[in-house]
């Protein structure tokens, strides 16, 4: 039993401060963003003495964010779809066949994991580029479809190797084809690691500046990262656009992620509910 | 719907258990045979190489007039319930049953059609729209008859599939499963470790024990002529009492001595048991069923007696079972040890107890009308033409 003591009430006051440290950005992203324009760069810290909504209308035509986020979303839907559907199969595969051939396939995987994407930037852009695909939203696709298959594949073998065999057999005897058992019984069987792999690797992509700048700058295909930091060199003396333009590119992110906080735990822990 | 034959079916799996050695049945059209024995005796195995899920190692299983054993499950026709029914949890109830038709690709109004039947013909009628995990043991058990029946299927296989439900409802759903096996038609294949469930529901009963069929038969002829030992021991409830004894010709004709006492053979007996006369001076095991121990202050005269100390009664309307023992040494086999074993460790010590001090605790089944023994010496009538007599070293029923 723990008795509420003044101790306590210390501590919990010291852990509540500790954590509002977190907040400090946050509220000036939110604080500046609502600033009109002059505020902004006058006195940056103070508290808005106007809320201007306006910023946010502004950064959004002119940065043509509308674009950027649909950008964001094909590229985002796009791997994530590929990710689960190619990651599942092999994972299913690798999980339900014994011998040589799935262990080293599970082992590639697994050192996919370890080994840093950079490596194989260069000669996969030089690749990407003689077919042509760079600049496009498929180049992209596919390469993010491959950095991140070793995570998917890992993630969906654990799951698949401890789920019982049971559902498959009597799916067999109910006469199901080996396509309708995996996706009629197993995929949905596997649902917990699915929103983690898609949760998880959606955010990643969602926010992913890096290879989206090299693969894309230049063209009318960039997400909203790459979309935002062009927006700063642009206005780099209009701070209160820049900061409703990031408020803008975050919303979606964070309300996922909200959403989706408890199913990505589940995924990780992970079990199955009969 | 259509026969199953098994032709010296073995099965030994990759780690060289021999789950089933040179099995030969003969499952007719329509009939519900019952594998029963205890744990590990290779009943699901038998049933899932039916099924298709294990490879046949050696010998050949039929059904109707085709070969099966290299035919994937989902060729072969045949419905499973599993013993953990195996429901698909992310599907409704309604949907489980459909999933064998949709495989068919049965048209939609069809398959609406036949899962409404089979969920009216088990009272799943309400029950459709959900999911397996909001439903009771039973009605689980149900949905996962009703995958089973909707597809009418060559065969149903079911592996154990009311050892999951509590005694009253496992009483209600072999009834009940029988009776929609006899409106079906269906040949069946049912698998339990519980030989009550055996002997009420089989057309017929097939023993198995370590992978090798003991005996195969209508419950009566299990029950009154076990082949063996082990079969003796497994069929009925309470068991079959069993006494170490020793065939004696005594000048008039053979006694079984049974500790210091002896039981005359008269001559019909021996005439049923022609095999008897080659034991003379012979160690045996004999056997007697409760019912055929009587209560000697009410029955024929005529009949032999057996003195026992009565222990212990307990009343079961209709009847009452006597506990006494009886000296004289008890079969300690290797058959009646593995049978003790399936109970529990203790019910072995027991044996074993009881084996050293040379007594055995017999029971008798008596009517609940008449006066209960008193507690000690007490004299038995033997109807002694319903004595099972086996060989000690094989276990072999000596007929
Ligand atoms: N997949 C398997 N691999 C190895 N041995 C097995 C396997 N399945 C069952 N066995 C063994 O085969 C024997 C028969 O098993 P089983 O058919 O499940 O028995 P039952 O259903 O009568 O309890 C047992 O000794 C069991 O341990
Ligand atoms: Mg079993």
């Amino acid at each position: 039993m723990h008795r509420y003591t003044w101790r306590t009430l210390i501590r919990e006051l010291a852990l509540f401060a500790l954590a509002a440290l977190w907040w400090i950005p946050l509220y000036f992203l939110v604080t500046i963003a609502l600033k009109p324009d002059l505020e902004a760069l006058a006195s940056p810290l103070s508290f808005p003495s106007q809320i201007e909504l306006g910023n946010f209308g502004t950064a959004w035509t002119e940065g043509s964010l509308g674009r950027a986020l649909a950008n964001s979303v094909i590229l985002t839907v796009g791997t994530v779809v590929l990710l689960v559907a190619l990651g599942s199969l092999c994972a299913y595969t690798i999980a339900r066949r014994a011998g040589a051939m799935s262990t080293t396939l599970y082992l590639l995987f697994v050192i996919g994991i370890i080994l840093p994407f950079q490596l194989g930037l260069v000669p996969t852009y030089a690749a990407l580029r003689e077919l042509g695909l760079v600049g496009t939203y498929l180049g992209l696709i596919l390469f993010y479809t491959g950095v991140w298959m070793p995570f998917s594949v890992f993630l969906y073998t654990g799951f698949a190797r401890a789920l019982p065999r049971d559902y498959e057999e009597a799916a067999r005897v109910d006469g199901a084809s080996q396509l309708r058992i995996f996706w009629r019984v197993v995929f949905p069987l596997l649902r917990p690691v699915t929103g983690t792999v898609a949760i998880f690797t959606g955010l990643i992509i969602w926010n992913d500046f890096f290879l989206a700048l090299i693969f894309l700058s230049g063209t009318d295909n960039t997400p909203l990262p790459v979309a935002v930091y062009s927006f700063v060199a642009e206005f780099a003396s209009r701070w209160n656009l820049v900061f409703a333009a990031v408020i803008v590119a975050l919303l979606p992110a964070l309300c996922f992620f909200v959403v989706a906080q408890r199913q990505l735990i589940r995924g990780f822990t992970g079990g199955i509910k009969t | 719907m259509a026969p199953v034959t098994f032709s010296n079916v073995s099965k030994t799996y990759p780690d060289g258990t021999r789950a089933l050695v040179g099995f030969e049945l003969d499952i007719a059209d329509g009939e519900l045979v019952v594998f029963v024995g205890p744990s590990g005796c290779g009943k699901t195995t038998a049933l899932r190489m039916v099924a298709g899920l294990e490879e046949v190692t050696d010998g050949e299983i039929r059904i109707g007039d085709r070969v099966v054993n290299d035919l994937a499950p989902q060729d072969r026709d045949v419905a499973m319930v599993f013993q953990n029914y195996a429901l698909y949890p992310h599907m409704s109830v309604f949907d489980n049953i459909a999933f064998p038709l949709r495989c068919q690709r049965v048209p939609k109004r069809e398959i609406r059609e036949r899962v409404q039947q089979a969920a009216a013909l088990l009272g799943l009628e309400e029950q459709l729209g959900r999911r397996p995990r909001h439903l009771s043991g039973g009605q689980r058990q149900r949905v996962a008859m009703g995958r089973a029946i909707v597809r009418q299927p060559q065969v149903f296989l079911m592996d154990e599939p009311l050892s999951n439900l509590d005694a009253k409802l496992r009483v209600q759903m072999r009834s009940e499963i029988t009776r929609l096996q006899e409106e079906l038609g269906v040949t069946t294949i049912f698998v339990t470790h519980d030989q009550v469930e055996a002997m009420t529901m089989g057309d017929r009963i097939a023993v198995l024990r370590r992978g090798v069929l003991q005996q195969h038969g209508p419950p009566e002829l299990l029950y009154d002529e076990p082949a063996n030992l082990f079969v003796a021991e497994f069929i009925g409830s309470p068991a079959m009492n069993l006494f170490r004894g020793r065939l004696e010709n005594d000048g008039s004709g053979l006694a079984c001595a049974i500790g210091e006492q002896r039981v005359p053979l008269p001559e019909h007996t021996l005439a049923r048991r022609l095999g008897l006369a080659a034991y003379a001076d012979r160690e045996l095991a004999v056997g007697i069923r409760p019912e055929h121990l009587l209560d000697a202050r009410s029955s024929d005269p005529a009949l032999p007696r057996l003195r026992g100390d009565v222990k212990f009664d307990e009343a079961l309307p209709p009847e009452r079972l006597v506990y006494a023992t009886v000296e004289a040494p008890p079969v300690v086999t290797e058959d009646v040890l593995e049978l003790a074993q399936d109970v529990d460790a203790a019910a072995v010590e027991r044996l074993e107890e009881l084996a050293q001090e040379r007594f055995v605790l017999a029971c008798a089944r008596f009517d609940i009308t008449a006066s209960p023994p008193p507690r000690g010496p007490f004299e038995f009538a033997v109807a002694v033409d319903r004595l099972h007599f086996f060989d000690l070293e094989t276990g072999a029923a000596i007929r």
